[in-house]
């Protein structure tokens, strides 16, 4: 009699406001029946945000994460704004912009070089001890220190603006505390060029990697879903503020909506296995409006790009799925650094304009309105947050929408699909484990990147027959 | 002699502080030098060293049997067990929970939140861990030594692990203290 | 004299100083939560506690009064483990988050007494009870769960303010923070000042405003004074990035010594008028941006046929909150080099020009705010002090619980009069009868009204009256009054509206604005709103210059628009109510083509070919004053 196992464990595979894991489980024949990807964490800052003031959220939320924790601070800022009744002058929108191309940069910079790079350039089935940045640095000592020099420029960004690179102290309703000094703005300014350069090295890595791997893009993880995430007037890339555009996977554009409205448009599931919720298209009901957000999501809804030479990097990726919407899971990457490059220019553009050093970065008159929606693209996709306050501003009702639950239904299923695709059996290598894992990694879930920023995720497989008993244990890290 | 060996894990917190530890930038080298750094989120990761490590750094307070277990295990294999972060010292934001029932938060995420649909109910699959009260480390397992900071800044961090690691005890003053 | 040693330090000291004055003397630093020095020593939070020799237990620093070879330890290992227990009780019985908490970083003197002693971390947790916030209030938010229960925010509102909105309820083991008798904060008697929130050492009471606009250490503070009204806080502007963020009483003001009223420290921060930017002239009917030269081309225009016209020439008007610099400019210029008959203030100049007569004739009769300190009697004449001058309102309020008597006399409402012990309500005009049957009273005993001879006998029975007069008193009334301060011997004090008026007045601004047949009009109004009246007045002259700093109904009317600095942006000289000489300092740059009142007033006069220099010194004190001058 052969051995079957029931259930296979991987954990924690990556931590999305903490900890995840995966359960596998098999069929009597052998083969995958379903794997499951587990978010096991919840900490309930809805709830125990009510009675604060609205003001003291862009200082509460961003320690949900502290990977990016300038898009929560950015999108409390934003409810606050309307709840508040304090729109922000020009000036603050644009430093609150510049934050929030530092940490796009910094974040997308460190996924792509620091933890996807080493499967993309040591590829999944090398040595796990060499895949890892290490490996990297070895391979490619040059590149290596580039991806770190990056990454310093973008949290310098944060920093010059907001005090400290994590948890930074900027916005507030109706703008920002800070000024950009000549100073400051010279200091940004300086690395720019070595910053812009090193993403177009990292795009040209993406698309060495991708002619050398067609087969696992096509293979891995494609699917079709709706997408999702804002959109500048002239239906450009956008990152900071806009309307939402959802189209589904023909590109046809289903919906283009203020975020003030999200409830008519999404809704969110449960399933009884994970505490992150499945947010979806409401007028396709669950599960046919799912959609996916973030880097590949954003460029597939955006007819352009603003800035030069990410406008051209764009119109390459477009034509991967003749203009319609690119499905492959792993062009999430390549997505991640036409963004990253965007965000680089997009620093220089807010620098030459001739209001980022203005002082008018406050707007004080209050006018409190009681009820607002802040939106931002996160660097993993859009975010919200639904504020409730009485007249006095106190916090009633809290209610948020982080970016990776918009992939919630697209991680699982990619697990799914990975695990169905590359484990046939009782018998779980090493391969396997780093193909489910890089299913989830390509959409980058907040804490990912640090799980593996210069390593790889500890994981123990282990593998049970039907009685309950272990007959194999696959286990890496610890 | 053998360079100290020092390993990190995170539980209910925010990842900051380990990205607080990457921002120390260059200087991860300097500490690389004078230590081992095992199994840690921001290193390889290789088999648990049969006798344990030097130097275990936990990030994020206990929220749940998970956590518990993480906390227990470093505790046993580690000489020196530092708590590194507000969340860590003092439970911090997340710990605000504690001031409701457990039920009325995941009844607020998961039921009454305006988003939900209407089928939407608590998760409660045998697989998820079960929650807890938010504990600073040491309500759980005795912790030696203290750095506060929210997350502490990368200054600190390179402080503390470059004493551990020629084996002094870090003393936190000045500019080297904060809770913010 | 007594001598001390402390931590080694041998000082001679007052007896009865208390052993934590001694040791600031001794340059010794004392860790305080509850102490504040402006304030009664409570002894609550035992945070100051240290080592006496032969004293077997730990002593609080804050309450033990020196006695003489007392050697005093400030630093001993028992010392430092007793505030640490100290400091640990305090976080785990409340709720201490510091990472969001507007105050963390710097401004918490509450973290930075633990980060001081090197705590890492909190031997205890609180037991995870929430408490309320209450946000009601317009300007302040009040966080039980960052409360200490120092007492200071109830101490500064009882003595220093004399409102004691704030008290603390003992509710069982746990006591709370309470307003009046436990309505919200903003139901509640409180005034606004803002007093409790600089005194209260952590993030429990948060000026909303100016949350997350910086803590202490990222901005710049300026020493300056409130323009608000004729008492002239002293003040502290901070700023960031040329940014109002907070406002501030200045402990080592004389005239104030730390507190504000609302005025000064709040409604500055609302500020929600439009500025004006550049230069602006009416061209068909419509204002258009100009420069400078142009703008004053075309005002020159208008203004140079009129030069010596007198009552068909140019009638001037200003605020009187400009600084003495540019009041004797503005006076200079006009009476002096137009000529005109009619150069004054805007509306409320009368209470001061009223006192001015009165000193003509009499001399200076009025004092300085330091005679309520000592008063046992104080009689309000004329003005509500809840109002106007409302510091020294504060100061009235806060002696009346050390058994100081109150008298109102007023024919207005008065919110000094549920305060006060006798209320003589009576009609307008009537003020120096009134004041006359009380002078009676005081000679015979006699009185018609019980009230009149209520308030004699109060009167009379004071070793030290101070009458504080306003606004409402005619001069007739006024000598009365001064009349009856000296036959009681009593000290008088005024007050005096506007921020310069007493300078207006010594400059002699102080007729009653009519337009009558003058062909133009010129307003220096500064940062002041003009009243619809006014604005009326004005609006029918044929030609209508302005010198503003924002966007106003009178601005919106002018021929020619000169945009001049606020406040803030402002230095100059003020002459308080007391009249001591007092400088404004700019703590913010203005923006664009925007100048000083003083500037604009000059390239004017260089331009009609008249001159505005003037000696201001010497013209102030040119003539009697009510108030003693004080220059120096
Ligand atoms: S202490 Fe602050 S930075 Fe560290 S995990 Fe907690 S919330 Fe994040
Ligand atoms: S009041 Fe002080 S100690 Fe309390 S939370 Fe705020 S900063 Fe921390
Ligand atoms: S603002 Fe002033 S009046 Fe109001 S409670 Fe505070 S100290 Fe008292
Ligand atoms: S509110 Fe502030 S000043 Fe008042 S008792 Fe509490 S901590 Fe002290």
């Amino acid at each position: 009699m052969t051995m079957v196992a029931e259930k296979i464990t991987i954990e924690p595979v990556t931590r999305i406001e903490g900890h995840a894991k995966v359960t596998i489980h098999m069929g009597d024949d052998g083969k995958v029946k379903h794997a499951y990807f587990h978010v096991n964490e919840f900490r309930g800052f809805e709830k125990f945000c009510e009675g604060r003031m609205v003001f003291e959220m862009p200082y509460i939320t961003p320690r949900i994460c502290g990977i990016c924790p300038v898009s929560h601070h950015l999108a409390a800022a934003k409810a606050g704004d309307i709840v508040m009744g304090c729109p922000p002058p020009r000036p603050a929108s644009l430093l609150r912009e510049l934050m929030h191309m530092g940490q796009i940069v910094q974040s997308h910079g460190m996924h792509f070089f620091e933890l996807a790079g080493p499967d993309l350039l040591l590829g999944f089935d090398a040595d796990p001890a060499v895949r890892n940045v290490l490996g990297l640095a070895s391979v490619n000592p040059e590149l290596a220190v580039s991806a770190v020099g990056l990454r310093k420029w973008g949290q310098t960004i944060i920093s010059i603006l907001g005090g400290k690179r994590i948890h930074p102290n900027f916005a507030v309703p109706g703008g920002v505390n800070k000024a950009l000094n000549a100073a400051d703005r010279d200091a940004m300014l300086k690395d720019i060029d070595a910053s812009i350069a090193t993403i177009q090295t990292g795009i040209d890595v993406m698309r060495g990697w991708a002619e050398a791997n067609m087969e696992d893009i096509n293979k891995f993880a494609v699917f079709q879903t709706g997408y999702f995430g804002l959109i500048s007037p002239d239906n450009g890339l956008e990152l900071y503020d806009g309307d939402i555009r959802l189209i589904v996977n023909s590109g046809a554009q289903m919906e283009r909506f203020s975020a003030q409205n999200y409830l008519d448009i999404i809704a969110e599931h449960t399933e009884d296995w994970s505490y992150l919720k499945f947010p979806y298209y409401k007028n396709l009901g669950w599960p046919k409006g799912v959609y996916r957000v973030g880097p590949l999501g954003r460029l597939n809804i955006a007819d352009k790009v603003g800035t030069p030479l990410a406008s051209v990097e764009f119109k390459r990726f477009k034509s991967l799925n003749n203009g319609r919407p690119v499905e492959n899971t792993l062009y999430y990457h390549y997505a991640r650094m036409i963004e990253c490059l965007f965000a680089a220019e997009r620093v220089r553009e807010l620098l030459e304009d001739p209001d980022i050093m203005s002082t008018d970065i406050l707007n004080t008159r209050m006018d409190i309105q009681g009820e607002g929606v802040g939106v931002i693209e996160a660097p993993r996709g859009t975010l919200l947050h639904h504020y409730k306050t009485d007249g006095t501003g106190k916090l009633e009702k809290v209610n948020l929408i982080v970016s990776t639950g918009h992939n919630n239904w697209a991680m699982s299923e990619a697990v799914d699909s990975v695990a169905k695709t590359y484990i046939q059996g009782p018998k779980v290598t090493e391969g396997m484990l780093n193909r489910v894992e890089a299913a989830i990694r390509a959409y980058d879930p907040c804490l990912s990147c640090s799980t593996h920023a210069v390593g790889q995720m500890p994981m123990v497989v282990d593998v049970y027959d039907p009685e309950g008993n272990i007959t194999q244990t696959v286990s890496r890290g610890l | 002699m053998s360079k100290p060996k020092i390993s990190s894990d995170w539980m209910c917190g925010c990842a900051g502080c380990h990205m607080s530890l990457l921002d120390m930038d260059e200087r991860i080298l300097q500490v690389a030098e004078l230590a081992d750094i095992r199994a840690t989120p921001i290193t390889d990761l290789k088999e648990p060293d049969e006798g344990g490590v030097d130097v275990g750094v936990l990030e994020g307070g206990i929220n749940n049997t998970a956590n518990e277990e993480v906390a227990h295990r470093m505790r046993k294999r580690c000489k020196i067990l530092v708590s590194l972060g507000d969340c860590a010292v003092f439970g911090g934001v997340p710990a605000m929970r504690n001031f409701l029932p457990l039920e009325e938060s995941l009844r607020r995420a998961y039921v009454e939140a305006e988003s939900n649909d209407s089928e939407c109910k608590i998760p409660s699959d045998p697989e998820l861990a079960t929650m807890t009260k938010v504990r600073a480390i040491h309500e759980v397992v005795p912790v030696d030594v203290f750095v506060p900071g929210c997350p502490p800044d990368p200054d600190v961090i390179f402080y503390v692990l470059s004493e551990l690691a020629q084996g002094r005890k870090p003393e936190l003053t000045g500019d080297l203290l904060h809770w913010h | 004299m007594v001598n001390v040693t402390i931590d080694g330090k041998s000082i001679q000291i007052a007896e009865g100083t208390t052993v934590l004055r001694a040791a600031e003397q001794a340059g010794v630093n004392i860790p305080v939560l509850c102490d504040h020095p402006h304030l009664v020593p409570f002894g609550g939070c035992r945070l100051c506690v240290v080592d006496v020799e032969g004293m077997r237990t730990l002593q609080p620093a804050c309450s033990l009064p020196v006695s003489n070879n007392m050697v005093v330890h400030t630093n001993t290992e028992k010392v430092l483990a007793a505030r640490k227990f100290v400091l640990t009780l305090i976080f785990s019985d409340r709720n201490h988050f510091c990472p969001y908490c507007q105050v963390s970083g710097g401004d918490c003197e509450l973290q930075n007494a633990a980060l001081d002693l090197g705590m890492t971390h909190w031997e205890y947790q609180p037991n995870w009870k929430p408490y309320p916030v209450d946000a009601s209030h317009p300007y302040l938010v009040l966080d039980h769960n960052r409360c200490i229960l120092c007492r200071r925010c109830v101490r500064a509102c009882s003595e220093l303010v004399g409102n004691s909105t704030l008290g603390v309820e003992e509710r069982g083991a746990s006591s709370m923070l309470v307003c009046d008798v436990g309505v919200p904060f903003g139901e509640s008697s409180c005034i606004s000042c803002g007093t409790c929130s600089q005194v209260c050492p952590t993030g429990a009471i948060i000026d909303r405003r100016s949350a997350y606009q910086g803590l202490d250490k990222k901005v710049t503070r300026t020493a300056s004074i409130c323009v608000g009204c004729s008492v002239g806080c002293g003040i502290e502007v901070l700023t960031r990035d040329n940014r109002l963020v907070r406002i501030l009483g200045r402990w080592d003001a004389p005239v104030n010594e730390g507190i504000v009223c609302k005025q000064g420290r709040f409604l500055p921060l609302d500020e929600e008028r439009a500025r004006i930017a550049t230069p602006l002239v009416k061209k068909d009917g419509k204002q258009v941006a100009a420069s400078w030269d142009e703008a004053l081309q075309v005002a020159a225009a208008g203004l140079t046929p009129l030069v010596g016209k007198n009552g068909s020439g140019v009638a001037a008007v200003t605020s009187d909150r400009l600084t003495v610099e540019s009041l004797a400019a503005f006076k200079k210029l006009f009476k002096d080099g137009f000529h005109s008959d009619m150069v004054t203030t805007l509306g409320d100049g009368e209470g001061v020009a009223v006192a001015a007569d009165v000193a003509a004739e009499l001399g200076a009769f009025s004092g300085s705010l330091e005679s309520l300190a000592s008063a046992d009697c104080v009689v309000v004449m004329g003005v509500d002090l809840t109002a106007e001058e409302q510091v020294v309102g504060f100061m009235v309020k806060r002696i009346l619980q050390s058994k100081t008597a109150l008298v109102v006399i007023d024919s207005e409402e008065n919110g000094l009069a549920p305060f006060s012990h006798v209320m003589i309500k009576m009609a307008a005009g009537a003020e120096k009868a009134t004041l006359e049957a009380v002078q009676k009273a005081l000679k015979d005993g006699s009185a018609a009204d019980e009230e009149v001879k209520h308030a004699a006998a109060l009167i009379s029975k004071a070793t030290h009256p101070v009458f504080v007069y306003g606004k409402r008193l005619n001069s007739a009334a006024l000598k009365t009054a001064v009349e009856l301060a000296k036959s009681v011997n009593g000290s008088l004090v005024g007050s005096l509206t506007g921020a310069n008026s007493l300078a207006a007045a010594q400059l002699g601004l102080g007729k009653t604005f009519k337009l009558n047949g003058h062909q133009a009009v010129f307003v220096a109004l500064g940062d002041d709103t003009p009243s619809q009246q006014f604005v009326q007045s004005v609006e029918k002259a044929p030609f209508l210059v302005v010198q503003a700093s924002h966007v106003s109904r009178l601005t919106a009317v002018a021929d020619v628009v000169l945009p001049v600095e606020m406040w803030a942006e402002t230095s100059g000289h003020y002459l308080n109510l007391e009249g001591r000489l007092q400088e404004s300092v700019a703590a913010l740059k203005p923006a664009g083509e925007v100048i000083s009142s003083l500037e604009a007033l000059k390239a004017l006069a260089a331009k009609v070919g008249l001159s505005a220099d003037a000696d201001w010194q010497a013209e102030i004190t040119a003539k009697t004053s009510p108030v003693q001058l004080t220059l120096a």
